[in-house]
């Protein structure tokens, strides 16, 4: 069982630093393989928006870089982990440059889904989504908006499994331990309760 | 003058020309200058190229009445650049010893023909509003994005009337003082063709594409596997 994970901490995170040393400590005791990216020290060009990974270079971007990478170590994992600061209820901007680079796996083609228009898939199988989000406090609004857009990149990425996990800066490791276990005893054909 | 003065556009598409973003912010604001306001216009992922590009935008975001962000969804979210530029001005104002009041306009637009997809985004400028001081305005969407690829907006015909109805709509409220008025998010929302057209004309253009680089038989290839 393979997981990426894509770290887009800003440096000195210290809820996110925990959960990422308990990821990486605890998730190949139980039998997976990580591959962690700390965004903030990779270089990845923006995406330009041309659709070239679509209808010029089918499934790659132009962009040869890490970008590319990230998408290739995507669409042969199992579960990919989002580690970013919960940023207005989104994503760091460090996150979402690697994200906005992997619309290459999936097709240009459009396919309704329950009711709604979506791309195609371009491969037959796509990792579990498991997002874990930063704040300095408990904020309902921001967390709110952070869930809904981990469900609705669920849906895009055609990810078998979704869970949001919230940390504070405030926390100590322990109580981040107790917050992702149920994501470490994680089966990619199980579910992630708790 | 007593009412807010100041627009400055924000357009959030990476692409350096021709976005759609900027049809719609185009139109808006050139609603807005006959109407009397003084207008600027940054494009938003240039300008954080170069210090003084980061510069010219923190003094603009500073200095205007009325901001409008027009931005293309991308991943259920702002491209990466906006971000960025969304946490740097988060970041100068809660330096700032002192904030006039100042309004936020948020117009997202999407390649999926319903405009909903572009719900969390236009949540994700709200909460920033919020977060960054301004106050949040009002927040339009807009479907099928792709079909006006850069045309003027009222060069763009029928595929462009219910925006254009919305947006002028949006700069009659922007005159009077007054928020994004839901009938303009609903006419903004509103299909100009069936599902099934768009879903048609889409494919059509991407094999169209692929045929013309040399590509339609490796369209679904899957280089990562
Ligand atoms: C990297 C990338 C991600 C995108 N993600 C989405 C998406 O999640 N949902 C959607 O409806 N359209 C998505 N799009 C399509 C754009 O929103 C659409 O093409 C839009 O019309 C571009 O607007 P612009 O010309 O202002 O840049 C994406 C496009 C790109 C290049």
């Amino acid at each position: 069982m393979k997981a990426l994970l894509l770290d887009g901490s800003h440096a000195g995170d210290k809820a996110l630093l925990s959960a990422r040393t308990i990821l990486s400590d605890e998730l190949p005791a139980k039998g997976w393989t990580v591959e962690g990216v700390t965004l903030r020290d990779t270089k990845i060009a923006q995406c330009i928006g041309c659709f070239g990974c679509w209808v010029k270079t089918p499934g790659r971007c132009f962009m040869n870089d890490a970008g590319n990478d990230i998408a290739r170590s995507m669409v042969r994992s199992d579960l990919l982990l989002l580690l970013t600061p919960v940023t207005f209820g989104g994503y760091s901007s460090e996150l979402k440059k690697a994200l906005d680079r992997v619309i290459c796996i999936v097709l240009p083609f459009f396919a309704r889904i329950s009711g709604e228009v979506h791309h195609k898939p371009r491969y037959q199988r796509y990792p579990a989504l498991v997002a874990i989000g930063s704040l300095p406090a408990v904020d309902e609004e921001s967390e709110g908006i952070f869930r809904s857009l981990v469900s609705r990149n669920a849906l895009n990425f055609f990810s078998p499994l979704h869970e949001v996990k919230m940390v504070y800066d405030w926390q100590i490791p322990d109580d981040i331990l107790m917050t992702l276990k149920p994501v470490v005893e994680m089966r990619r054909s199980g579910n992630v309760a708790g | 003058m007593s009412r807010d003065n100041r627009v400055l556009l924000l357009i959030g598409s990476p692409k350096k020309a021709g976005s759609t973003s900027e049809s719609l912010g185009d139109y808006l604001l050139g609603s807005l200058g006959n109407k009397g306001f003084e207008t600027e216009k940054i494009q938003v992922v240039q300008a954080l190229r170069t210090p003084e590009g980061i510069s010219e935008l923190l003094w603009a975001t500073d200095t205007a009445d009325i901001l409008l962000l027009v931005f293309p969804l991308y991943v259920d979210s702002l491209h990466s650049g906006v971000i960025r530029a969304l946490e740097l001005i988060a970041c100068h104002r809660a330096e700032l010893k002192q904030r006039r009041r100042q309004k936020l306009v948020a117009i997202s637009n999407s390649g999926f023909p319903e405009a909903h997809h572009s719900e969390v985004a236009l949540a994700i400028c709200r909460r920033f509003a919020g977060q960054a001081g301004f106050d949040w305005a009002g927040g339009l969407a807009l479907g099928g994005g792709e079909a006006i690829a850069g045309i003027p907006l009222d060069k763009a015909g029928g595929r462009a009337r219910f925006a254009r109805q919305a947006l002028d709509m949006v700069a009659d409220a922007l005159e009077k003082g007054m928020p994004v008025p839901q009938e303009a998010v609903e006419l903004m929302g509103r299909p100009f063709i069936p599902k099934w057209m768009y879903i048609w004309f889409g494919s059509m253009g991407w094999k169209r594409l692929a045929k013309k680089n040399g590509v339609l038989h490796d369209l679904q290839c899957r280089p990562f596997e």
